[in-house]
């Protein structure tokens, strides 16, 4: 079969979005069985005819039917059932380049969650602590103040030398907190009580105004970010000073049957969690109710939407990530990914690019997706060993784009590697 | 061929003839006067009639010779005589009328011929079928007076040529259509021929021939010499047959032949009156035969839209015709019903039934019908058994050790009186060649031996039954519907450093608490495998030894925060710390169980005092988390949490009668349910909703009423030695397993025998656990498999429950003959926790 396609030749047309790159617009004549590497250097060679400025050669990465080409291109059609008689056009990409590891943050426990802002990292450990660190690799701060494992943090709000987070931890309770950079300290500014049970997940509005958790308990709370507590404590609460600044939600949405894992803004009023009772929900945060429900057939463990092409992709109780569309009502997976060997833990949108997302599953691996393939697009990190596990993983919050991965490695050494993309061009 | 018709071929060989000559001359044609109009119909008058006369001698000679033997002929003779005269007569009287009268027609049937082809036109008309004829008749003439008519008149000739040309176009359908309408109305002629009689004078009565054999085909007298009988019932002879010659001799001399036709009835010729011909005129025109009618009257259109002053049906309409018709209705009733009942037929299917009625019928003589055939017993066929092949030994030169030497043709001899017992029914014997072997002398009888065998041994079909080991197993449904269950191992537990005991969830099934032999309990985060906590009870104990943890137990109630772990002879019931549990529900467990309740109303009689005591919790150990400590006399291996979270059943390892406790942990009070021993008690465990203990001893469960305080029930397993068991969160089944390899299910509505017992182990099963929310048990024991079965209990009565192995999961490496020792079910997710003899936790989801 594969020889009986090896003969025939197709008619080819390459085109690109990427000006810098563009051949000429004219049909080649090609053998169907290539690979994406022999298409590269095609390219390449056109380019270097074309214009001559281009010393170095470029990685490009091949579309076709909406899809990066993995396998030959003979195969690729024959998957697609697309005929070789056309001109076939193929739209050449810069290929993303592979990260490098960056620089590793040492902990003393297991590092439970991270979040990164422009040069400023945070991460939430076992130890009940958390840790600012800076891009550079520095650490700035352990910050003690939880008594239990920090579960989520969050940076909230950068206000010149004043920037504010939150955490949530298991001991049922989210802090804000205020830290100054130029004096590299940091208060506590409010306590959030309202949880029954360990708080599992933390997401702040795009404003930055409210952020909402999720817990143990079933429930999401909805809580103000505002720094003063005239309007948000009530009088009772004031008259303890023992206990700080406490607040209570400015919302709490019940309807979970079991714990939530995931929660995420979609917009202002909107609230998405995913729980561990296989569903998803999307609150309306005025109402106090549900606007939808998405029903899949296995726990979910982590959930993430991405503004960028209004995709819900999960990550559950098995091998699978799946992704969703908000807008369907029938709760119909649109895509299943599938490479990791273990429980995927969190899964991540690039926050630039509809296209790419990250993943973390208890096989140790973390790997970088590209929804246009079923296949992920690169392994970030191999199996070290047996015992290491990765439970976190983040995009970098803008440019330089970058992907946090924390790793954990119990015993042994606890620390988050991160990655640049060298070249990365937008 | 009737004669007039072979008188035309006649002609029309004739015109062919003249044909050529005409074309030659047709450029003479139009330089023709009209001046001649008048002379041409007199001068061919003339010369027919010469000729006529001249032939008629001739035909009168050949008919007297017949005279005698045709009666008529002589008369019909006479009459073409009188008609000639008549005719000749007529014809030169009416000529000019007629000439006239046609001119009209010619101008209308063709205006731009000339008036010399108005002759033509006319002769036409007037001899209708046989119109040539004269043209016919004049050939000769031509030829014999060529001489005299060619000097004469070169023209003249001409113009005969093109009128005989023109007659004979004509002449050919005219004479065929002709024939046919008065074989058609034959009856129509005879008045013809009648009129002619008179107006002939002759008024004789033979003349009136006429037949009375009425309509019959006239051929039906082809063989007779009449055709038919007239009046008087004589009968009527055939005219003399006329050949060829004759007819031509006929033509030639007879000036009326065009218009006489035979009458097929009487065999006799009809001149056709000029009557006759103006009425075949309008016939073949499409006139009204009647000449007097006058086809163009104006119209008056009598029923009309105009509503007249004067109707011309002035009566009223019948009432009939306004009503349906009943007579119609009942017509049209029968038709549908016949139509529904599929009576009516197709005509083709009543052609085919006509057909089959038809067909003749044969009797099939050698034929056999389907009861004699199995009569015979040929339809169930039975071969007969076939005959051994023969081998080497009867062979006509067989290989010598099939030659009987010279002891065994002495044994042979031997047994000459019992031949049966001979080694062979035959002698083996060797033939220098095939052409050598003579004829076998018993063949006739071992062939009718071999007949009488087929004949007298009965032979039946042996019907064979064939069942596969695979049709006995009943069916199950396949795995693939029952989903979800476990099937992998997703997270292992690092941390215990011994062997693992004892596993168990927290209710909400976030946290997992473990005990194991190095006498920790660990609580882990259950989700990612991290350890939270680490309790050591197991040392601190009179600064002994460390003793392992036997068994832990989380409390099922969600506002006390206690887990209960045996360690020893100790029974501690830890909190799990302020990190695990909510710091609310840990604080309100703390100060409950800091102070004793006031013990005023507890009796402890002595045989309680000695079997349990309530240990004061030192300031370390309650540090350390014990909230609450139990000293009992004997080992505990088993603890079971009521589901209410107040009563904690323990059972003590050879503790004989007081082999079970019941604490009660509110009022710190402790209770021997029992008084006498009934055998050695393995494990006891609470109903989920009702008040009864289910009581493993050896090799039975007995259930008992504990408000009652009675034995309500005796559970036969059948097994050897009980290790385990667990109730179904109905309550209403029981799973127990045993040390020699079974799992026995009990439906307790069912009855005390087991449900079924399912050997699904290679070793003893140490544990079974059933899950909350789905219809799924588990079981594991000292081989490395985990047992995962689908167990679904119905709520109708009358259904049975449905037991289906699902899947077997791989534990860990054994360890000391143990592998697993403990399973749980998370309390939510289909996700399985067994307790490995590797020191690890295994989640299996």
């Amino acid at each position: 079969m594969s020889a009986e396609i090896a003969e025939v030749q197709l008619q080819v047309r390459f085109i690109t979005k990427q000006e810098q790159y563009a051949v000429p617009d004219s049909p080649y004549a090609i053998q169907s069985n290539v690979q994406s590497s022999d298409l590269n250097t095609l390219i390449n060679a056109l380019l270097k005819e074309t214009n001559p400025s281009i010393e170095k050669t470029v990685e490009f990465d091949f579309l076709t039917c909406g899809e990066l080409l993995c396998t030959s291109l003979a195969e690729h059609l024959q998957d697609k059932g697309v005929s070789t008689e056309d001109t076939l056009e193929i739209e050449y990409l810069e290929r993303f380049p592979a990260p490098a590891p960056q620089d590793c943050l040492m902990h003393d426990d297991w590092v439970s969650t991270v979040h990164a802002h422009s040069n400023w990292i945070l991460s939430g450990c076992y130890d009940n602590s958390i840790h600012i660190w800076s891009t550079k690799g520095q650490h700035k701060l352990a910050i003690p103040g939880h008594t239990s494992p920090v579960k989520a943090v969050s940076w909230v709000s950068f206000n010149g030398d004043q920037a504010v987070f939150a955490s949530g931890s298991h001991d049922q309770s989210a802090m804000l907190w205020v830290w100054n950079v130029p004096r590299n300290s940091v208060d506590c500014v409010v306590t959030c009580r309202g949880h029954e049970k360990g708080v599992e997940c933390l997401a702040v509005s795009a404003d930055a105004n409210r952020f909402a958790t999720g817990s143990w308990d079933n429930n999401v709370c909805l809580w103000s970010t505002s720094l003063s507590d005239e309007d948000n404590v009530p009088a009772k609460k004031r008259s303890k000073p023992e206990h700080g600044n406490t607040r209570e939600p400015l919302t709490t949405l019940k309807g979970h049957r079991e714990a939530v894992s995931g929660v995420q803004w979609m917009d202002f009023n909107t609230v998405l969690s995913s729980g561990w009772d296989h569903l998803l929900k999307l609150w309306d945060c005025e109402l106090g109710g549900i606007k939808q429900e998405l029903a899949g057939n296995k726990a979910f463990f982590d959930v993430d939407w991405s503004p960028l092409n209004n995709s819900i992709i999960t990550a559950s109780a098995d091998r699978h990530i799946r992704l969703y569309d908000p807008r369907s009502t029938d709760s119909i997976v649109k895509t299943t990914f599938t490479s990791h060997t273990g429980w995927v833990q969190s899964v991540r949108w690039s926050k630039t690019r509809d296209t790419l997302f990250l993943s973390a599953g208890y096989d140790g691996q973390v790997k970088l997706w590209e929804t246009r393939r079923y296949m992920p697009f690169m392994y970030l990190i191999s199996t070290l060993n047996s015992i290491l596990m990765s439970n976190k993983a983040n995009f970098f919050g803008k440019l330089p784009l970058g992907i946090y991965v924390v790793k954990t490695i119990p015993l042994i050494l606890y620390k988050i590697l991160f990655f640049f993309f060298d070249s990365f061009k937008l | 061929m009737p004669p007039f018709r072979s008188g035309l071929l006649k002609r029309k060989s004739g015109s062919k003839e003249t044909k050529s000559s005409t074309t030659e001359k047709a450029p003479d044609q139009s330089d023709e006067g009209s001046g001649d109009e008048d002379l041409i119909p007199g001068e061919l008058n003339g010369e027919d009639d010469a000729t006529d006369s001249e032939h008629e001698d001739e035909g009168a000679a050949t008919s007297d010779q017949e005279q005698d033997e045709v009666l008529f002929d002589d008369s019909a003779d006479s009459t073409f005589g009188d008609d000639e005269q008549v005719d000749n007569e007529s014809e030169a009287s009416s000529e000019l009328t007629d000439s006239e009268e046609e001119s009209d027609d010619e101008n209308e049937e063709s205006g731009d011929e000339n008036d010399d082809s108005s002759e033509s036109v006319k002769s036409d008309e007037e001899s209708v079928d046989s119109g040539a004829e004269s043209a016919a008749a004049q050939t000769p003439s031509g030829v014999s007076d060529a001489s005299d008519t060619e000097k004469k008149n070169p023209k003249q000739k001409s113009r005969k040529v093109k009128q005989s040309k023109a007659k004979s176009e004509t002449t050919e359908a005219s004479i065929d259509r002709l024939a046919d309408t008065i074989r058609q109305t034959n009856v129509k002629t005879q008045p013809v021929e009648q009129k002619d009689e008179y107006e002939s004078g002759d008024t004789s009565d033979e003349e009136d021939r006429r037949t009375t054999v009425g309509d019959v085909p006239m051929w039906w007298y082809n063989e007779y010499p009449h055709v038919g009988y007239d009046l008087d019932g004589r009968r009527l002879l055939r005219p003399p047959q006329r050949d060829h010659i004759d007819d031509f001799l006929k033509k030639c001399e007879d000036p009326d032949f065009w218009r006489t036709v035979r009458d097929p009835n009487t065999g006799q010729d009809v001149v056709l009156s000029k009557q006759d011909l103006e009425l075949i005129r309008r016939l073949r025109e499409g006139h009204v035969p009647d000449p007097t009618h006058d086809e163009y009257q104006p119209w008056i259109e009598w029923f009309s839209r105009e509503v007249m002053a004067t109707p011309l049906r002035a009566f009223p309409e019948h009432k009939r015709s306004f009503l349906p018709s009943r007579s119609e209705q009942q017509q049209i009733g029968r038709i549908v019903h016949a139509l529904k009942m599929g009576w009516t037929k197709t005509r083709k299917q009543l052609a085919e039934e006509r057909r089959k009625k038809r067909e003749k019928k044969f009797y099939n003589l050698w034929g056999s019908t389907e009861a004699d055939a199995a009569q015979r017993g040929l339809q169930r066929h039975i071969p007969a058994p076939r005959r051994a092949l023969p081998g080497h030994a009867e062979s006509y030169n067989p290989p010598p050790e099939y030659l009987l030497d010279k002891h065994e043709m002495k044994e042979w001899d031997k047994l000459s009186e019992t031949p049966w017992k001979r080694k062979y029914t035959f002698l083996p014997t060797r033939h220098a060649s095939l052409r050598a072997v003579p004829a076998y002398e018993r063949f006739t009888r071992e062939r009718f031996l071999r007949c009488l065998d087929l004949y007298l041994a009965p032979r039946a079909i042996k019907m064979r039954l064939t069942i596969t080991a695979n049709d006995l197993v009943p069916k199950l449904p396949s795995p693939r519907d029952l989903q979800p269950f476990p099937t992998t191992e997703v997270l292992q537990f690092k941390g215990h450093t011994g062997l693992v005991r004892s596993v168990d969830f927290d209710p909400s099934g976030q946290y997992i608490v473990s005990g194991g032999d190095d006498g920790t309990v660990r609580v882990w985060e259950s989700s990612t495998g991290r350890c939270l906590r680490t309790l050591r009870v197991g040392e601190g104990e009179a600064g002994g030894e460390g003793v392992g943890v036997a068994r832990v137990a989380w409390g099922p109630s969600e506002a006390l925060a206690l887990l209960g772990a045996a360690v020893g002879r100790r029974l501690l019931l830890l909190a799990p710390g302020a990190g695990v549990v909510p710091a609310r529900v840990a604080d309100r467990t703390d100060r409950l169980l800091e102070a004793a309740p006031p013990q005023h109303d507890v009796t402890v009689d002595a045989r309680t005092a000695s079997c349990a005591q309530w240990q004061h919790v030192a300031p370390h150990e309650w540090a350390r988390g014990v909230r609450l400590a139990l000293l009992h006399f004997k080992p505990v291996t088993h603890v079971s949490w009521h589901a209410r979270g107040d009563y904690v059943c323990v059972t003590l390892a050879e503790g004989a009668s007081r082999a079970v406790v019941v604490h009660q942990l509110s009022r710190r009070r402790s209770q021997l349910p029992f008084s006498r021993a009934k055998g050695l008690v393995q494990c006891a465990l609470f109903h989920p909703t009702r008040p009864l203990i289910f009581v493993a001893t050896q090799r039975v469960v007995r259930v008992y009423d504990l408000v009652k305080q009675e034995l309500v029930r005796k559970l036969l397993t059948g097994a050897q030695w009980i290790s385990n068991m667990a109730v179904h969160p109905g309550g209403d089944n029981l799973l127990v397993c045993s040390y020699d390899r079974k799992c026995i299910w009990f439906d307790l509505e069912l009855s005390s025998k087991p449900y079924q017992t399912l050997r699904l182990h290679g070793g003893a099963v140490r544990s079974v656990a059933f899950h909350r929310r789905y219809p799924l048990f588990a079981s594991a024991g000292d081989d490395t498999n985990i047992v995962v079965s689908h167990g679904m209990v119905y709520n109708d009565l009358l259904q049975n429950p449905l037991l289906v192995p699902l899947k077997q999961l791989r534990a860990g490496p054994r360890g000391a003959e143990l592998c697993v020792l403990e399973l749980r079910w998370h309390p939510a997710q289909p996700w399985l926790l067994a307790a490995c003899a590797d020191s690890t936790l295994r989640l299996y989801a």
